[in-house]
C-alpha cells in the first residue's frame, strides 16, 4: 500500500505526497462525460476480478474507481491502467452497485486526452454536442477559403492550371490536388505538434506517478520496446485476451486494419509524383480494379461495415454495457460519414453527377478534415495515448521476481 | 390408588402390536389397584372426545392416558378440573423400541407405574390471589422515543399511565436532532424525526401522567403491586425531594443510551473542533449551521470518523447500528446547502442494515461525499489551521490526509443501564469490608469493592429486590434476558426493557420495540392478574409453596433464584413474590431442607415417581438409568428421538423436569438408594449464549453436579454414575448416543451395589 502514496505525488503539496484534495469540477466532468454513476462504488472488486486484462500486481479498476469517487484528478490522468483497458465492459456488466466501471474508465481517458493537449478549449469544444455546427463549420470555412484565394494563390505561386491538366474533372478546377495537399500537410503538422506536446506531457506525468515497485523507471531507451509495442497493437493482442466481446474484437479489427489500408493509399496518391514504386504516373481517376483502388475501397468498407457493427453492438437491447457517451457516437458518426461520403463522392464522380458530385466531394472533406483537426481532442486519440501507454508498460513494468512484493 | 383414578391406554398409533397390552392393564389393575381401566384406539380427535366422556361418566378425578406425547395434545381439549399426566407411549417406548420384547414391555410398564403414582400425590392448582387487588397501571421509566411511544401505546390499549422523565422535557435523543435519515421506502429524505407529534400526542392524553425532571427513587413489591415512589431531579433545592408515591402494575424500563467514549487516539477534549455527532445535531439543530467550535466560522469541510467510541475496541465489539446513518445524514447536512462543501467518511466498516443500504446509496450518489474505507491513525492542528487527519489502509490507495475544518466522532451508544447484581455485591463487600469475621475476609471484601467501585450508586430503577436494585445485565451492560428465544424478556418479571438500553437501535425499532414492550407490560399485569405464570411456562397456576417451619434460613433460594423472585426479612427468610415467579423450580432444586412444593410437582412427586420403577435386581442383568430431562429441549428432543425411530436403549427411565435446575439432590440419593445403577441429566446450553429458559438452571445443574459426585464418593460409588450433559432440541440424534456411551460405562464399573437393599 505504501507505494500508493508515492503514486499520488501529482495532486499533492510537494512536502506531503499523501495530503489529497477530491477536485469536485473534475468529478462533475467525469459524470459528465459518461462516468454519470462513478459515485455508486462500494469497493467491493467485483470489477478488477472480473478484468481479464488486469495485472497480478496493481488490479484495475476498483482503485480507479474510489479514485474517480474521489476525484483524485492527478493520480488518475497519470495512471497507465486507464489506457490498458480495452473497454470490454465486463466489469459493468457485472457490477453488483451499477457503478459502470467501463464507462468511468473511458471518461477518465477523455478527461486524459483533453488535459494534456495544448489549446484545451478545442477539448471543451470537442466534448460538448452543441459545439458541433461549429466544429464542422470550422473545416468548411477554411476549404471554402481555399477555394476562394486558390486562384491568386496559385498566380503568387506561379503555378498554371495547366499543372494539373491530365486530370480533367471540373472539380479540380474549384480543389485542384496541389491545395488540398498542402491544405492537408498544414493540418497534419498541426496534429502532429499538438499530439508531440500532449505525449511528451502524458509521458512525463507518467513517469512522474509511476510506483517503482512496478516499473523499473531506470531502464533507458524506452524506443527499444517499439517494434514489440507495435507487435502487440497490429495483433490486437490485448484485444484478444479480452475474451469478454468477440463482437467488438472483430469490429475493432475492421476500423483499424480499414485505417491502415486508407492511410497507405492516400499516402500512395499523394506521394504518387515523388514515390518510385508509383512510377510518377497517375491517371486519375483510377480504374476500379487497380490494386491501390481495390485496397481504398477494400479499406473504406471495412471501416464502415466496423463502425455500423459497433454502433449495433452498443444499441443492442438487453445489453448491460454501454451505450456509450456523446465522445464514442461522435467518433463513430464522424468516421462513418467520412467513408459514406467518400463512397458517394466515388459513385457520382464515376456517374460524372454534376454538381452532385462537387457537393459532396465538399463535405467528404469536411468531414475528413475534422476528423483529422479534431483527433488530438477526440477519443481517435486513443490511438496515441494507448499505444503510449503500451510502449511504457512494455518497456518498463517489470515482471515476476522484479516486482517488489509490497506493490 | 384412590377410587376415582383412571388410566387410558390407547391401542392405536402401533402401541398394541408392540406391548402386551393385557399385561399393562394387569399392572394398571392388580399391582397399581387401579379401579379404572380401559383402552381407547386413539388418544386425539374422536378418541380424545371419548376419553372426556368417560373421565365425566366415571368421576374420574385422576387420569393417566398412555398413548401419545404430552406435546401432541390440546390441552384446552381436555377438562381443567381433573388431574391428568400423560405417558408418550408412541413415541418414548413403541417408535424407540423393538416390539414385542420383554425390555420394551417393562418400559412402558415402569412408565405406567411412574406417573399413576405423579398423578397420586398432584393436586390441582389454586391461583395465587393476593388480598390486594393487583394495579393495571404502566410505569415507564425513559421519556425519549421509546418511554413515550410505549406510555401511548399502553394508554391507546386502555391502561393508565406514569411516564417518568428525568430531564425537563420530553424527547430524549431523538427530540434533539434536526432531521431523522428516511425510515421507509424510497429511504432518500430525510424526515422529521415525528417527536414534537409524539410529546403533544403523550402530553395530551389523559391517561398518561407525565413528571419531567424526577427518577424512580424506589421501587418495591411485584408484578401488579409495584409501589413507586419518584423523586425530584430538578436542580437546586428540589433536588432529591419526594415527588409522587403511587402503584403500577408492570414497568418499560425506556431509558436509553448515550454515547460511547471517544476512542483515547483521537483528540477529543483536546482540540475544539473535534467533536461528537450528537453535538454536531445539536448544533444543527439549534442555529441551522454548522460551525468550528473553535473560531465561529462556517465548517466548509467535515471528516466524519466512524466506530470512533470504545464500540471500536475490544471493550465493546458490538455494531451501534445508527453510527453509519447518522455520519451519512449529517454528510447531507454539510453538502446539500453548499456547492463547495466536502465532507469525508472514513469508517471501518459502512453498515446501513436492512433497506437503510437505499439511503448509503442516495449519500453516495452526492459528489462532494467522500467515502472510504481506512484506520485514521492521527488528527492533528495543522499550521493552516485546519485539522489534519491522517488514515492508513484507504481504498484510493494507501495512506492519505484530508485538511478539513471539523472532526466528528461517530461514537457508539452504550445502555443507560445499571448492573444490579454488581451494585449489589460491591455494597455487600462494602459491607463486610466491616462486618466480616477475620482480617483476612475483610481484606478480600475491600478488594472486591474497590474493583466493583464503578457500580456504585449508579442505580436507576431502585428496585428493593434482594439481587440488586436494576436488572441484571450481560457483559456490556445491556438488560440480560433470555437472548436466543426471548430477547424482549429480561430477568425481572414485569418489567421489560425496551429501546435503545435493550440493543443499540435507531428510532424506527425504538417505537417497534416500545409497543411489544408496552403489550409485554399489559399482558403480565392481566396474566398477574388471574393468578398466572407470565412467561415463559405461561398461564401456569402453580406456584413454589414454602413451608418456612423447616426453613433454616440458609439464603440458597433467595440467591439462586435466577429471577430475584424473593426478598429476604432481617434473619433471612425468604419472602416469596409469587407474581414475579416463572415458575421454574430452581429453589427447590436448591433448597437442602426441600421445603419448596408446586401443586404438581414436589421433591415428593418425584421420589414416588422414581420409587416407583421396578428395578429388578442385580442378577437379571437389566440395569436401570434415570434421565432427568428438560422440559424445553431435551424432552421435547426425545419425541424427535422416537419420530426419528432412533433406537434408545431400553433401561432409560426418563422424568421430564421444569428446568435441570429444579433437580434436587435428594432424587439422586433416593434413586441409587431404588438400585439405580446411574443418573443421567439432560439439561440447556449454558455460558455466556444460553439457552435455559431460565438463564441459569443448566448452569446450577452443572454446579451441583460436582457435589453430588462428592456424595457418591462419600458412598464409595463411582462418581460417573451421575453425568450432566447439554442438548439443544436439534441435537436428538445425540441421546441415544449420550445414552449408550453411559450405559458402556455402567457395564465397566458393575451395578449399583446398593440394588436390592
Amino acid at each position: 500500500m505504501g507505494n500508493d502514496s508515492q503514486a499520488g505525488g501529482a495532486e499533492s503539496v510537494a512536502s506531503n505526497p499523501v495530503l489529497v484534495e477530491p477536485d469536485l469540477e473534475f468529478i462533475r466532468n467525469l459524470q459528465r462525460s459518461g462516468g454519470r454513476d462513478l459515485k455508486k462504488c462500494f469497493q467491493c472488486g467485483t470489477c478488477s476480478a472480473a478484468c481479464d486484462l488486469s495485472p497480478d500486481v496493481g488490479t484495475f479498476p476498483r482503485k480507479e474507481m474510489a479514485r474517480a469517487a474521489w476525484g483524485l484528478k492527478e493520480r488518475l490522468l497519470a495512471d497507465p491502467n486507464v489506457w490498458l483497458c480495452h473497454a470490454c465492459d465486463e466489469c459493468t456488466r457485472r457490477c453488483p452497485r451499477d457503478a459502470r466501471p467501463g464507462d468511468v474508465l473511458a471518461a477518465i481517458r477523455l478527461q486524459c486526452i483533453t488535459e494534456y493537449a495544448p489549446l484545451r478549449f478545442l477539448g471543451g469544444m470537442v466534448a460538448r454536442p452543441w459545439h458541433l455546427p461549429l466544429l464542422l463549420g470550422i473545416p468548411a470555412a477554411l476549404l471554402a477559403l481555399i477555394m476562394a484565394v486558390k486562384d491568386p494563390l496559385a498566380g503568387f505561386f506561379g503555378l498554371a492550371r495547366e499543372a494539373d491538366a491530365k486530370i480533367v474533372f471540373s472539380f479540380t478546377n474549384h480543389l485542384p490536388h496541389w491545395l488540398l495537399n498542402s491544405f492537408f500537410f498544414l493540418v497534419t503538422v498541426f496534429v502532429v505538434t499538438v499530439s508531440w506536446v500532449a505525449v511528451r506531457r502524458f509521458w512525463g506525468a507518467l513517469r512522474a506517478a509511476a510506483d517503482p515497485g512496478v516499473y523499473a523507471l531506470e531502464r533507458g531507451e524506452a524506443w527499444r520496446s517499439l517494434p514489440a509495442t507495435a507487435r502487440r497493437i497490429l495483433f490486437h493482442r490485448d484485444f484478444a485476451r479480452c475474451a469478454q466481446e468477440v463482437p467488438r474484437t472483430y469490429a475493432h479489427a475492421l476500423v483499424f486494419y480499414g485505417f491502415v489500408a486508407l492511410t497507405l493509399t492516400t499516402l500512395w496518391v499523394i506521394t504518387i509524383h515523388i514515390n518510385p514504386l508509383a512510377g510518377g504516373d497517375l491517371r486519375y481517376p483510377m480504374g476500379l480494379w487497380e490494386p491501390m483502388k481495390v485496397l481504398a475501397n477494400l479499406g473504406g468498407a471495412a471501416v464502415a461495415i466496423g463502425c455500423i457493427w459497433m454502433a449495433i453492438e452498443r444499441l443492442r437491447p438487453g445489453r448491460k454495457a454501454s451505450v456509450g457517451s456523446y465522445g464514442d457516437w461522435y467518433l463513430i458518426g464522424l468516421i462513418l460519414a467520412v467513408v459514406v461520403t467518400g463512397f458517394i463522392t466515388e459513385v457520382q464522380h464515376f456517374q460524372r453527377l454534376e454538381p452532385h458530385r462537387l457537393l459532396a466531394y465538399f463535405v467528404h472533406l469536411v468531414t475528413v478534415t475534422a476528423l483529422l483537426l479534431y483527433l488530438p481532442y477526440s477519443k481517435l486519440m486513443h490511438v496515441v495515448f494507448r499505444s503510449t501507454v503500451m510502449l511504457f508498460e512494455e518497456h518498463y513494468r517489470r515482471e515476476g521476481e522484479e516486482v517488489s512484493k509490497n506493490a | 390408588m384412590s377410587e376415582k383414578t383412571g388410566v387410558f391406554i390407547c391401542t392405536g398409533y402401533g402401541i398394541a402390536e408392540a406391548l402386551d397390552i393385557e399385561a399393562l392393564c394387569k399392572v394398571v389393575e392388580e399391582e397399581c389397584e387401579v379401579p379404572y381401566c380401559k383402552t381407547v384406539e386413539s388418544c386425539e380427535g374422536s378418541g380424545l372426545q371419548e376419553i372426556c366422556r368417560e373421565i365425566e361418566a366415571q368421576g374420574l378425578e385422576r387420569v393417566v392416558i398412555a398413548g401419545v406425547s404430552p406435546r401432541a395434545y390440546d390441552d384446552h381439549l381436555l377438562p381443567s378440573n381433573v388431574l391428568i399426566e400423560k405417558v408418550a407411549l408412541r413415541e418414548h417406548v413403541v417408535w424407540c423400541q423393538p416390539p414385542e420384547d420383554e425390555d420394551t414391555q417393562m418400559l412402558a410398564e415402569d412408565y405406567l407405574r411412574m406417573y399413576l403414582a405423579k398423578v397420586e400425590k398432584t393436586s390441582l392448582a389454586e391461583p395465587y390471589q393476593p388480598e390486594e387487588e393487583l394495579s393495571k397501571v404502566v410505569l415507564v421509566v425513559g421519556g425519549g422515543v421509546t418511554g413515550m411511544t410505549a406510555a401511548k401505546e399502553a394508554a391507546e390499549a386502555g391502561y393508565p399511565v406514569k411516564l417518568v422523565e428525568k430531564t425537563g422535557r420530553l424527547g430524549g435523543w431523538l427530540g434533539r436532532q434536526h432531521k431523522s435519515f428516511p425510515t421507509s421506502a424510497p429511504f432518500r429524505e430525510l424526515e422529521d424525526p415525528g417527536i414534537d407529534e409524539l410529546r403533544s400526542a403523550v402530553e395530551s392524553n389523559p391517561l398518561i401522567d407525565v413528571f419531567t425532571s424526577a427518577s424512580t427513587s424506589s421501587i418495591t413489591g411485584a408484578p401488579g403491586l409495584f409501589d413507586v415512589a419518584l423523586s425530584s431531579t430538578a436542580e437546586g433545592n428540589g433536588n432529591g425531594q419526594e415527588l409522587a408515591h403511587f402503584r403500577v402494575g408492570s414497568i418499560v424500563q425506556a431509558t436509553g443510551w448515550q454515547p460511547t467514549d471517544p476512542l483515547a487516539s483521537l483528540p477529543y477534549g483536546e482540540l475544539p473542533d473535534v467533536i461528537l455527532s450528537v453535538e454536531l445535531e445539536e448544533m444543527f439543530r439549534e442555529s441551522g449551521k454548522i460551525t468550528r467550535p473553535s473560531d465561529g466560522a462556517e465548517a466548509k469541510s467535515i471528516a466524519f470518523i466512524q466506530c470512533g467510541g470504545d464500540a471500536h475496541v475490544e471493550e465493546r465489539p458490538y455494531c451501534s447500528s445508527i453510527c453509519c446513518m447518522t455520519s451519512l445524514k449529517q454528510a447531507l447536512y454539510l453538502t446539500e446547502g453548499a456547492e463547495d462543501a466536502k465532507a469525508y467518511i472514513f469508517y471501518e466498516f459502512m453498515r446501513t442494515p436492512g433497506q437503510y443500504e437505499d439511503f448509503y446509496r442516495r449519500a453516495q450518489e452526492e459528489s462532494a461525499v467522500f467515502l472510504t474505507r481506512g484506520k485514521v491513525e492521527e488528527v492533528q492542528q495543522g499550521p493552516d489551521g485546519k485539522l489534519h487527519l491522517k488514515a492508513a489502509d484507504t481504498m484510493p490507495g494507501g495512506e492519505l490526509e484530508v485538511a478539513v475544518d471539523l472532526v466528528v466522532v461517530a461514537a457508539g451508544m452504550r445502555p443507560n443501564a445499571a448492573d444490579g447484581e454488581a451494585i449489589r455485591a460491591y455494597e455487600d463487600a462494602k459491607l463486610a469490608t466491616t462486618n466480616a469475621e477475620s482480617d483476612n475476609l475483610r481484606e478480600e471484601a475491600a478488594k472486591k469493592a474497590e474493583e466493583l467501585s464503578a457500580h456504585a450508586g449508579t442505580q436507576i430503577l431502585n428496585l428493593e429486590y434482594r439481587q440488586g436494585p436494576d436488572l441484571p445485565t450481560l457483559e456490556q451492560e445491556f438488560p440480560d434476558s433470555h437472548f436466543i428465544c426471548f430477547p424482549y424478556e429480561s430477568r425481572r418479571t414485569g418489567i421489560y426493557p425496551a429501546g435503545a438500553v435493550r440493543q443499540p437501535m435507531d428510532g424506527s425499532a425504538s417505537r417497534n420495540d416500545a409497543t411489544g414492550a408496552a403489550l409485554k407490560a399489559i399482558q403480565c399485569m392481566e396474566m398477574a392478574g388471574r393468578g398466572e405464570a407470565v412467561h415463559p411456562r405461561a398461564r401456569d397456576l402453580t406456584y413454589p409453596d414454602f413451608f418456612f417451619q423447616r426453613c433454616t434460613q440458609c439464603k440458597r433460594c433467595t440467591e439462586e433464584c435466577p429471577f430475584g423472585v424473593l426478598n429476604e426479612d432481617e434473619k433471612g427468610t425468604p419472602l416469596p413474590n409469587p407474581t414475579r415467579c416463572r415458575r421454574c423450580g430452581i429453589c427447590m432444586g436448591a433448597c437442602p431442607e426441600r421445603i419448596v412444593s408446586f401443586a404438581d410437582y414436589s421433591v415428593d412427586i418425584i421420589s414416588s415417581m422414581i420409587k416407583a420403577v421396578d428395578v429388578p435386581d442385580e442378577f437379571e442383568e437389566k440395569p436401570r438409568v434415570l434421565a432427568f430431562m428438560c422440559e424445553n429441549d431435551a424432552f421435547p428432543a426425545l419425541d424427535a428421538v422416537g419420530k426419528h425411530r432412533l433406537p434408545l436403549s431400553p433401561f432409560v427411565r426418563v422424568i421430564p423436569v421444569r428446568c435441570l435446575g429444579s433437580v434436587n439432590s435428594v432424587w439422586i440419593t433416593d434413586a441409587l438408594a431404588a438400585g439405580f445403577d446411574g443418573i443421567l441429566s439432560f439439561g440447556c446450553k449454558h455460558g455466556d449464549d444460553y439457552q435455559c429458559h431460565f438463564i441459569k438452571g443448566s448452569e446450577l445443574a452443572d454446579y451441583r453436579a460436582n457435589n453430588i459426585k462428592k456424595t457418591l464418593e462419600q458412598m464409595q460409588l463411582e462418581s460417573e454414575r451421575a453425568a450432566v450433559h447439554q442438548v439443544q432440541i436439534t441435537d436428538y440424534a445425540e441421546i441415544p448416543k449420550i445414552v449408550d456411551e453411559f450405559m458402556e460405562m455402567i457395564e465397566r464399573v458393575g451395578m449399583n451395589p446398593f440394588k436390592g437393599m
